[in-house]
């Protein structure tokens, strides 16, 4: 059925293990439920592209599990069904896609294009709004493919950044393999782990086997970019070259989200959680903030669950969105999701209970 | 509105299809098809043909069939490859997830 939403408003997209809820705002104070759409499918990315501030996408299996992975697509308060076809191996490679992790549009130059990262790990570009689908040869059969191993969540491509200076510069994160890096539009794929730990393995500073559990673009807008990475918290400088662990000053050095403030450059949020468990340090749920590319860290705790939480926040569970001041948004594994509207200083409770909170994106519905 | 089919209509040479309801937006709602095949790999082929993209919900692109949907044939379950399981004329294929919960 479909559902009004105001143009103008904030439009929050939490991905659910039960399906998408777009919560939607004219003030970020008073919220507003549109759905739940695909109902029961455990949706791991949810997102309203912010090209057209109306197309919703989502990717999750095709009504449950054993039926395999699809996207859907659909207009904003209207239904999601799913595109002409899901991304795929070659057929003779003996891969199969298992689920698609994350989908990122291209910049707002390219309102067609968008890209999947997938399970097991690889990237694939549709220019049809995901209808049909090309993988990147060079970095889904990399040479260094039989070599990769699989994290606790599984071999999952779940981070693409897509240069919105130059779309032929990519930079994709897998789980327990790393950073790879194509300035050429995907024909060549460099490793970009140098400086970050891997605590877990034999070398503490392989070239390759690092966990990164999520990338963000810094907006200085000059090609720096942050990680939230099992092993630390990172920035790497707009030449490329080595990351700069910026994990002191925070409670943890681990952590699955990271997300930046979209106007001011070396800001960005993070959520530390204890290595053992995933539960926040001291049972006090906090999101952390930095403005100076992780110098020093601010605690954000004011309005958010403590001192006897226990919730967990996943890779995709915390997101900002374009308005000024800006607001931030952060789910949980155990249903709740709040909202900021004043950079992270304070939060109030959107609802909580959702199911468990896979992903949260936010975009100005136009 | 699905369609039914007459007992002589299966007699005569095709297979029943019996379609979950997660996959009847692919079949137009048709909770059963007749169609004819030899075997099961070619019944999922002439399915694709008659329902694109309902191949990709039953096997992946291996070609395999996915690891929690189940093919029987009448009331026995098939463990072969596809292609290896023969079908006859009368015989009714059930796709079927495997049960959720625990």
């Amino acid at each position: 059925m479909a559902q009004s939403i105001p143009k103008g408003s904030v439009a929050v997209v939490a991905g659910t293990k039960k399906g998408v809820f777009v919560f939607h705002s004219k003030d970020r104070r008073r919220w507003s439920l549109s759905g739940p759409y695909m109902l029961g499918a455990s949706t791991y990315h949810a997102i309203l592209d912010p090209r057209d501030g109306r197309t919703l996408y989502g990717a999750a299996p095709h009504t449950d599990e054993p039926w395999g992975p699809v996207l859907y697509r659909g207009r904003i308060g209207q239904g999601l069904t799913p595109t002409k076809s899901a991304p795929r191996f070659k057929e003779d490679s003996g891969l199969a896609v298992k689920r698609i992790w994350h989908i990122e549009p291209s910049p707002a130059d390219d309102p067609e294009t968008v890209y999947a990262g997938v399970e097991p790990a690889a990237l694939f570009r549709s220019d049809d709004r995901g209808d049909t689908w090309e993988d990147f040869d060079a970095l889904n059969y990399h040479p260094t493919r039989k070599e990769w191993q699989p994290g606790n969540g599984g071999l999952c491509l779940h981070s693409v950044l897509v240069d919105p200076r130059d779309p032929d510069h990519l930079v994709v994160g897998i789980s327990a393999v790393g950073t790879f890096e194509s300035r050429d539009g995907g024909e060549r794929w460099t490793t970009e782990n140098r400086g970050v730990r891997a605590d877990f393995l034999p070398t503490k500073y392989p070239e390759m086997g690092q966990c990164v559990h999520h990338l963000a673009w810094d907006s200085a807008g000059d090609g720096s970019i942050f990680q939230q990475n099992h092993c630390g918290t990172y920035h790497r400088g707009p030449g490329g070259g080595k990351w700069t662990e910026i994990t002191e000053g925070l409670p943890s050095d681990f952590g699955f989200p990271i997300a930046v403030n979209p106007h001011r450059k070396g800001t960005a949020y993070v959520v530390p959680l204890e290595g053992m468990g995933r539960v926040p340090p001291g049972r006090q749920l906090a999101v952390w903030s930095t403005t100076d590319r992780g110098k020093r860290w601010r605690k954000n705790a004011k309005g958010l669950p403590g001192p006897q939480a226990y919730a967990g926040v996943l890779r995709e569970g915390l997101a900002t969105d374009q308005e000024d001041p800006v607001g931030v948004y952060v789910g949980t594994s155990t249903g709740q999701l709040f909202a900021s509207r004043d950079e992270g200083a304070a939060w109030s409770l959107i609802t909580a209970s959702l199911p468990t909170i896979h992903s949260v994106s936010a975009a100005e519905v136009r | 509105m699905a369609s039914r089919t007459s007992p002589e209509e299966l007699a005569r040479s095709a297979i029943l299809v019996r379609i979950p309801p997660a996959l009847r937006t692919y079949t137009g709602g048709q909770d059963e098809v007749v169609l004819e095949a030899s075997d099961l790999g070619s019944l999922v082929d002439r399915l694709e043909t008659a329902f694109p993209g309902i191949r990709d919900r039953i096997v992946d692109e291996t070609g395999h069939r996915r690891e929690y949907v189940n093919l029987f044939v009448n009331d026995e379950l098939a463990r072969s490859p596809l292609r290896e399981v023969r079908l006859e004329p009368g015989d009714v294929v059930h796709i079927l997830p495997s049960v959720a919960g625990g």
